[in-house]
């Protein structure tokens, strides 16, 4: 018995070891990418940049989706944040799926929506359109009222309706910025149609300072919980994003702002229905239509921020929303896993979907297993002490160390919390983050393996506040 | 070798820590050197904005308060003159601010160019175009010798498009590096439109790239004078070429024969039947009813849509298509027909 603990113990532990390095060499490698392309545009003035693609003669124009199920708080402002967009020719498509609130009510009555006939082009098939109305103030402004389906569905419907070449979907949540749309269009705009999807860089928004749904000013907010998923957000920017973006490696763009043509979301058949992380699957079905089609195509990140989100700001809403996120991420990978070293999908196959696969995916139940076992390391006694510490190093500087690093790299070039005392603050933040924040996201991580696994689906919607109500309540 | 490890371990962390400590102070101080810059700027700014404007709006005489001393009080310049450029269109303002930074702002941009910064020089480029600092030009040649990135080449262009044309056209031809369509229009849009018709006028030399961001400034710079170049276009053998001078043609928005445009309206391609039914809008119902009556019947969805809405937006539109639903057998126009009259209907 002993001997084979001891077997288990030394093959785990050289496992586990193994494994942490291969992640800690990965993210150094991505950091030093991130740093070298960020360190350029440092000083560089934006304003020169973003305001030569305002005139409609450079710009394409963009269909914005809002699916909203039950977003009778949010809905309105969210659509005036979009009508708030700096960007000279947009059409907003807000797409009610069978809210058993007064979502349709309320959007009808403040927008003064009347019902028109329209047909539409079924590209891809949707559950019934019962009505589309028109706004009489704004003649950009469709409502499309349909039978519940979900948000994919709700897209895909909003895809149908739309009369734009490019689409962006966007979260009921989101706040924009004036500037996001421009941004985000950048890259497609200036590489003639070669970018053929673009996501932004995502903040969150709680602590921030809003006036008529803009951010002014971003303060850090109280809760610790909320501070420690701002640190994770600049970590997953730096060490991840921005390296796989240069080389044409994106499988995820947030579904909370980004950017899509029309004509190449509508070959890979749109937003599966079927599946959890819907904008990872269409983002994945892109990418292997590029290569079935052979085209030099692109997606990309882009790096300036260009959507606040609201965070979770309670333990029970945060796990939900990991355990749905790594469902979601465990699907399309799985989904996919024919792809994974696959040499027909190029640097996909070999470099991008192994990386999320090994990091991303299975990363968390190793990781949580390098907890265990430090635990049980100390209780077996001595001899598996160092192999504890060593472990216990790397994850201090996997977890402390990349997220100072994050901190201040983020600090130095984009300079979100300005105030000394904010930096200061998630420092020192960063420093716990291996004892409490990241063997709970660990934990819920592999939850939600779990749930794929069993096959379980009742992942429970997000509670919202409302962004007018944040406005008054940060 | 595990106890090796270890000390290696945390040699590393505590070497990474310290980095980190001293990154830390370092960005605390240059956020305290940040704040002070901005400090003075922002004072320079109050202070000085309604000098500014007498100097600039007022016909004000010239106050040496306005001469800059410093980077701060430089940046403070550029905000003001950035917001005029960008707000009033006026020419005496522009002159003034050219006058103004060709004296005192140009030593300044001068130095940034030899800045080993990337983003110094950028920012330096695109002053040198926005204030029109002509007396740079040939820093500017000089610094074209040097290694610079696209980026640069591309600001240079734009610099010798607004000062030196013929420089600019003979750099495009030689210029090893291709840009996007929407790089070229960027280009084209500031040139003066003598420049321009000579850029059109040698078309089949230039790449493909350039030909469709030529046919695109003409159409938005939507200039008279550049409707015969582009009607020139519609024989020419590419068809993408064809379908951007109707596009081109449809934006400028005056037909004044509709003979070009008839062979079209049986073209092989959809996206030049559209095109067609689109520049019918510009043309009196009674002369393209009949090709109309034959879009609205095409195969294909956004011809049909097209050449209905056409129709509808004349004055006699609703009753011409309401003369068609009674005559005729074909189900998916008529479908169209009828969608767009009630539509047209809705919205009265």
């Amino acid at each position: 018995m002993k001997v084979f603990l001891d077997f288990c113990m030394w093959f785990f532990g050289g496992f586990i070891l193994f494994y942490m390095l291969i992640v800690i060499v990965s993210y150094c490698a991505m950091f030093v990418i991130a740093m070298i392309a960020m360190r350029k545009r440092y000083k560089l003035d934006p304003s020169e940049y973003d305001d030569a693609h305002i005139d409609a003669f450079y710009s394409k124009p963009v269909s914005l989706l809002v699916p909203a199920y039950n977003e009778e708080i949010g809905v309105v402002d969210t659509v005036y944040s979009l009508l708030n967009l700096r960007y000279p020719q947009t059409e907003i498509i807000i797409i009610n799926d069978g809210s058993t609130d007064s979502t349709l009510q309320t959007v009808i009555e403040h927008f003064r929506m009347k019902p028109v006939d329209k047909i539409v082009r079924t590209n891809i098939p949707t559950k019934q359109v019962k009505q589309i109305y028109e706004s009489e103030i704004y003649k950009n402004c469709i409502l499309v009222d349909k039978e519940n389906g979900g948000k994919a569905d709700a897209l895909n419907v909003g895809i149908n309706v739309s009369q734009y070449p490019y689409f962006c979907s966007i979260d009921g949540d989101s706040i924009l910025d004036e500037k996001s749309l421009l941004r985000v269009m950048k890259p497609i705009i200036l590489s003639d149609g070669e970018v053929i999807a673009a996501g932004g860089n995502i903040r969150i928004a709680n602590g921030a300072k809003m006036q008529l749904g803009s951010v002014t000013e971003a303060h850090l907010p109280n809760n610790h919980l909320v501070i420690m998923q701002i640190i994770e957000y600049a970590r997953a920017f730096l060490m991840g994003r921005i390296a796989l973006s240069k080389y044409n490696l994106v499988l995820i763009i947030s579904g909370a702002f980004s950017v899509f043509s029309k004509e190449w979301a509508v070959e890979a058949g749109g937003y599966s229905t079927d599946i959890i992380g819907e904008d990872m699957e269409l983002v994945v079905n892109i990418h292997r239509l590029i290569r079935k089609k052979k085209e030099k195509k692109r997606i990309e990140f882009v790096p300036d921020p260009v959507c606040w989100t609201e965070a979770p700001q309670s333990l029970g809403v945060l796990r939900n929303q990991r355990r749905r996120w790594h469902q979601g991420l465990f699907e399309s990978l799985w989904k996919h896993k024919t792809m994974t070293l696959n040499p027909k999908y190029g640097l996909i196959g070999l470099l991008s979907f192994p990386y999320f696969w090994l990091v991303e995916c299975l990363g968390p139940l190793v990781e949580l297993g390098g907890y265990i076992y430090i635990v049980v390391a100390f209780f077996l006694g001595k001899i598996y002490y160092e192999v504890a510490i060593i472990l216990l190093l790397l994850f201090v500087i996997y977890g402390v160390i990349f997220s100072i690093a994050s901190i201040l790299f983020e600090a130095w070039i984009l300079n979100t919390y300005p105030r000394p005392r904010d930096l200061l603050r998630m420092i020192l933040l960063a420093f716990t983050e291996i004892f409490w924040y990241r063997p709970l996201t660990l934990f819920w991580r592999c939850e939600g393996l779990l749930r794929f696994v069993l096959r379980r689906s009742d992942w429970g919607n997000m509670k919202r506040v409302g962004i007018g109500e944040k406005e008054n309540s940060i | 070798m595990i106890k090796l490890s270890i000390s290696l371990l945390l040699t590393v962390s505590g070497v990474l820590l310290v980095v980190l400590f001293l990154f830390t102070i370092y960005i605390l101080v240059q956020r305290k050197r940040e704040i002070r810059f901005a400090e003075v700027r922002d004072t320079f700014l109050q202070n000085s904005a309604q000098h500014w404007y007498n100097y600039l709006i007022n016909d004000e005489i010239f106050s040496v308060v306005l001469v800059p001393r410093g980077r701060s009080q430089v940046a403070a310049i550029e905000t003001i003159f950035s917001s005029y450029l960008k707000s009033i269109s006026n020419e005496k303002v522009e002159h003034k601010i050219k006058e103004f930074s060709n004296v005192y702002l140009k030593k300044f941009y001068e130095k940034d160019l030899s800045s080993k910064r990337w983003s110094i020089r950028m920012n330096a480029l695109y002053r040198i175009a926005d204030f029109r600092i002509e007396a740079l030009l040939d820093t500017c040649q000089q610094f074209e010798k040097t290694k610079i990135s696209e980026e640069e080449y591309f600001q240079l262009l734009k610099i010798y498009s607004v000062f030196q044309p013929e420089l600019f056209i003979e750099k495009i031809e030689e210029s090893s590096v291709s840009y996007s369509e929407s790089e070229y229009r960027r280009l084209f849009a500031l040139l003066e439109d003598d420049v321009f018709i000579r850029l059109f006028e040698d078309f089949n030399s230039w790449t493909t790239k350039i030909q469709f961001a030529a046919i695109d400034t003409a159409a938005v710079k939507r200039n008279m004078q550049y409707i015969d170049q582009l009607k020139k276009l519609l024989t020419h053998e590419m068809p993408e070429i064809k379908i951007r001078a109707l596009k081109g043609l449809y934006e400028i928005g005056v037909i004044d024969e509709i003979d070009p445009y008839v062979p079209f309206v049986t073209s092989d391609m959809w996206e030049i039947r559209l095109m067609v039914a689109k520049i019918f809008q510009h043309v009196p119902l009674n002369y393209t009813y009949a090709y109309l009556e034959q879009l609205l019947q095409d195969e294909n969805w956004w011809v049909r849509s097209q050449a209905a809405k056409t129709i509808v937006e004349k004055r006699e539109g609703i009753a011409k298509l309401q003369q068609f639903l009674e005559s005729s057998n074909d189900p998916y126009a008529i479908e169209m027909a009828q969608e767009t009259i009630v539509r047209k209907r809705g919205s009265k």
